[in-house]
């Protein structure tokens, strides 16, 4: 099928749905959302959401990254109007909604199930929202002509429901959303139901229509790989809280606290036991880094060691023998031992001789690379 | 719209707001079922309580006249008809209960042993004479059942039967009327514990017992009981209770319960007696239900074999 | 060897219990062609008895009768069944013990205890304030109130079988709460109701003994007839009626069997 589709091509043969056009510029420009002190518990002692302050920039591809059950479906049903805040105030593009039901909000979603009607065609579907909203018949047809052309529907706008595929099914819940031009657009986990070699597809294909449209999109997900990837900024949360936000680089590279790190897949984490200046104890042995911060652990990522053969002296240097070798072709995965204690290097596969396990090893590390971050 | 601060109210609006939804949508229907079933019902346990009066109607002062009555004691001393009543009930419904056991246990299993594509259309073989009405099936076994007709023929050829009576009116026709009735209440149940059937357990059973009849009883039997439990509670509960076919196919001797409580109101002859009637059918319909419930915690999923 | 004959045994049986429960149908189905004025034997085919009903005004008004309180009593039900069904749905997870137990209380009644508490009660009201005079009215009554569970089962059934989030998402794509009911409940239901429709219908035309208690002198349904053609001395021209009304609850049967299967996907 025509899943696989290049947005460029989309962008040289199709103009953008109207609500991309520049005219509705300035209403985007007022759509950034709004979130202060939302609250929100189920039953009596389940606490969903604690108190979330979040302002989202018009146009940006925001994600809500956590584990499950750290609150952010509720935060995004809160936005969609589906779940009421118990205390805290919503606005969209400076309008208090804290209030208004889903049906009066400028706001879709694309649900993790899809929620396509199974009594309609593809094409009611794709016409349903406009359709509540008042649209005349002839009007309704043209959008959705449009949308379909956009989305690269091609013929599965004249299928029944129960005939489309799972990545198929994605693309009318997306397009069914888009063709109502919503202020912001949200998604909830629309992927996690794909095998992974259409997911990736997927991912290009949603990041590249959000960069057309230039569309707000909320996006939730609990895999930290694929919010690197599609994000303009994350929101980590954990327990109903933020934790961090900030663009991936930044929530990667400098994450905030222990729960950020290992949420984005860090293990190199060490107690630091001393500092002296810019020197820092840990297990691993003294290490000089450039901006420790405060914090009292040390985050390492595995990318920035290098390792050289042998008992090489010298500062930031560690005597270590390799214990463990994942090859994964591009790069290789090493389990390194520095007396008792395990430290995980990735490298690139790039001409060299690789260490073999029972190796002794020297690892390295730049000053620059290291931070410490707080329990 | 204005913000309005901090809104503890938020959570209580909503639950006002569901409770009224609840309200609007189940009302009706609950109102409903209270007013014509709950009240007439509770107005005839309370006419069993009540003395008979003039053209049968209930009246003051309350008493247990009508259930020592229903024991068999009137004016004129104690006389065993209402009681021979009872206890035909109670020998009817576990004779034809029996019967329907008898005949829907294979009956089950064989449809299991069938293509799957043609297990629906078996099981709605059996079903669809349940689909016409009551009185036209028993009418069509009065047709059968008749002197005359080849069937009574035969029993007479046999000498089972006087010449020229005909199988019907007799008891033995009602049984036969009962069992014709409930089989498919039966089958539906015992279809669908045959085919949860753990078909590993009995080839287990096979290896082990070597016997079939062996392997039968130890296996097959102990996985089928909640669906034959559960069937012999939807087959003898309204068989207690039946009423057309004991007076179309029993005649005089074959009255059932059914038949004692319908005469006391269609006659007019004493209401109270008649409710003292309904009430013990009501305490086999509960202690029906009792047990049905107990066995749908194992089976799971009871309606559909009511429908 | 022993499975085989066991096999063979057990089609046989399953051929002569079809043929137990068919042949009193067949009996009836038989004899209303038949020429002669016998139940015993037949002398050859004839149409004389459906030519008998349709000059007998009694049956007529009887038909008549069947049809207005099966039609009736249905779409009440529906009505109500329709909406005890949806809040079964929308209020699934409270504690709804109370509801099951008024909803099954119906079913579960035995016929005759239902029809003589209605008849008794509705006979006192009628004396006391002169409203529920029997008759197809208080028919009407009896007959919503065992048809309701049904409703409400085959419905709740079918919202539990959909998708949750298809709720959401009709409100996040703008539709107002009736627009939910009419462009999204009802027409995901259709299927649903129609089959619902044809169970009530069924129910109500098979039903004899709650409809004779509750009956009026003016108001006899077909099966109250036939009783009482039965009761007065076989003829024939039961044969004919009965036959009409297997064939007629065969065909409603078979369409709400038919509309509860074809649920998509």
């Amino acid at each position: 099928m025509n899943e696989t589709i290049t947005a460029d091509a989309v962008a040289a043969s199709h103009p953008r749905p109207s609500g991309a056009t520049a005219e509705g510029e300035a209403a985007r420009q007022a759509s950034a959302i709004e979130m202060q002190g939302l609250h929100k518990r189920f039953g009596r002692t389940t606490v969903a959401l604690d108190g979330v302050d979040l302002t989202i920039e018009a146009g940006e591809f925001f994600t809500l990254l956590g584990p499950s059950g750290c609150g952010k479906t509720t935060l995004l049903r809160i936005l969609a109007g589906l779940e009421e805040a118990d205390d805290g105030r919503l606005a969209i593009g400076g309008r208090d909604i804290t209030e208004v039901p889903p049906h009066r909000r400028s706001v879709n979603t694309v649900f993790q199930s899809y929620a396509l009607f199974p009594h309609l065609s593809v094409r009611e579907n794709l016409a349903f929202g406009l359709k509540m909203r008042g649209m005349a018949a002839a009007a309704r047809n043209a959008k959705v002509d449009e949308i379909a052309d956009f989305i690269k529907l091609g013929d599965l706008v004249d299928r029944r429901v129960d005939q489309l595929s799972g990545g198929q099914r994605q693309r009318i819940a997306l397009a069914r959303a888009l063709v109502c031009e919503p202020d912001v657009l949200l998604l909830d986990e629309p992927l996690s139901a794909l095998d992974a070699g259409l997911r990736s597809q997927l991912q290009v294909e949603l990041l590249r229509v959000q960069k057309r449209l230039g569309m707000t999109f909320v996006f939730v997900t609990h895999d930290q790989q694929e919010a690197m990837v599609m994000s303009d900024r994350i929101a980590v949360l954990n327990g109903g809280v933020i934790q961090q936000v900030g663009p991936p680089r930044e929530v990667y590279e400098r994450p905030v606290n222990a729960f950020v790190a290992r949420f984005m897949g860090h293990d190199n984490l060490y107690p630091v036991t001393a500092r002296q200046g810019g020197r820092l104890t840990t297990a691993l042995g003294e290490l000089a880094a450039e901006e420790a911060g405060e914090g009292d652990l040390l985050l390492i990522r595995p990318e920035t060691l290098d390792l050289l053969p042998g008992e090489v002296a010298g500062d930031n240097h560690l005597p270590a023998v390799v214990a463990e070798r994942l090859y994964r072709g591009s790069h290789a995965e090493y389990r390194l031992e520095i007396g008792d204690t395990t430290l995980q290097a990735t490298l690139n596969n790039r001409g060299r001789h690789l260490p073999e396990v029972g190796d002794r090893v020297t690892v390295t590390v730049a000053p620059d690379d290291l931070v410490t971050l707080s329990e | 719209m204005a913000y309005t601060g901090v809104m503890p109210s938020a959570r209580s609006r909503a639950m006002v707001r569901e409770a009224r939804h609840l309200l609007f949508t189940v009302a009706p229907g609950a109102v409903w079922i209270v007013i014509f079933l709950v009240l007439p019902g509770a107005y005839l346990m309370g006419v069993a309580f009540m003395t008979n009066g003039p053209y049968g109607l209930p009246q003051m002062p309350l008493s247990l006249e009508s259930f020592e009555r229903l024991a068999g004691f009137g004016f004129l001393g104690w006389s065993p008809g209402n009681l021979y009543t009872l206890l035909r009930s109670l020998w009817q419904t576990a004779v034809s209960t029996g019967l329907v056991v008898l005949v829907a246990y294979p009956i089950a299993y064989y449809i299991t042993t069938c293509r799957e594509k043609w297990r629906p259309i078996m099981l709605l073989l059996v079903v669809v004479p349940s689909w016409t009405n009551q009185v036209i099936r028993t009418f069509g076994w009065m047709n059968l059942l008749a002197p005359g007709t080849p069937l009574s023929g035969l029993a007479e050829s046999l000498g089972l039967i006087a010449p020229n009576m005909g199988l019907y009116p007799s008891s033995f026709a009602v049984t036969l009327g009962l069992v014709y009735n409930f089989l498919p209440f039966m089958v539906l149940p015992l279809y669908a514990a045959f085919e949860k059937l753990d078909t590993a357990q009995v080839e287990a059973a096979q290896d082990l017992f070597a016997s079939p009849v062996r392997a039968f009883w130890h296996a097959v039997f102990p996985q089928t009981l909640p669906g034959l439990l559960a069937g012999i509670v939807l087959v003898a509960i309204p068989a207690f209770g039946m009423y057309v076919i004991p007076e179309l196919l029993g005649g005089g001797k074959g009255m059932m319960l059914g038949n004692l409580v319908a005469t006391q109101f269609a006659g007019g002859a004493n209401w109270p007696l008649g409710a003292a009637g309904a009430i013990l059918m009501l305490i086999a319909t509960f202690i029906g239900l009792f047990a049905m419930r107990r066995i749908g915690k194992r089976l799971g999923g009871g309606e559909e074999v009511v429908i | 060897m022993r499975k085989r004959t066991l096999h063979r045994g057990l089609t046989a049986f399953w051929w002569a219990t079809l043929a137990f429960l068919y042949l009193p149908l067949a009996v009836v189905v038989l004899f209303s062609f038949n020429a002669a004025n016998s139940a015993a034997s037949f002398t050859g085919v004839s149409l004389r008895w459906y030519h008998q009903l349709m000059g007998n005004e009694e049956i007529l008004s009887a038909f008549a009768n069947s049809l207005v309180l099966a039609i009736s009593s249905s779409v009440i039900a529906l009505g109500i069944g329709c909406l005890i069904g949806y809040g079964m749905y929308r209020h699934r997870h409270r504690k709804l013990g109370w509801l099951i137990v008024l909803i099954y209380l119906p079913i579960v009644l035995p016929d005759i205890v239902f029809g003589i508490s209605e008849m008794a009660f509705f006979v006192q009201i009628h004396r006391l304030t002169g409203l529920l005079q029997p008759g197809l009215g208080t028919m009407i009554i009896a007959h919503v109130t065992f048809q309701i569970p049904f409703v409400a089962l085959i419905v709740y059934s079918r919202f539990v079988g959909l998708d949750p989030t298809l709720f959401e998402a009709a409100k996040d794509l703008y539709a107002s709460p009736v627009k939910r009911v009419v462009h999204f409940m009802l027409p995901t239901i259709k299927p649903a109701l129609i089959s619902a429709f044809f169970l009530s219908f069924t129910l109500s035309v098979d039903d004899f003994v709650i409809s004779f208690f509750t009956a009026g002198p003016e108001s006899a349904t077909l099966p109250i007839y036939i009783w009482g053609a039965i009761k007065k001395g076989v003829s024939p021209e039961i044969n004919a009626i009965a036959t009409l009304m297997i064939g007629a609850v065969a065909i409603a049967a078979i369409m709400s069997l038919l509309f509860s299967r074809r649920r998509p996907a």
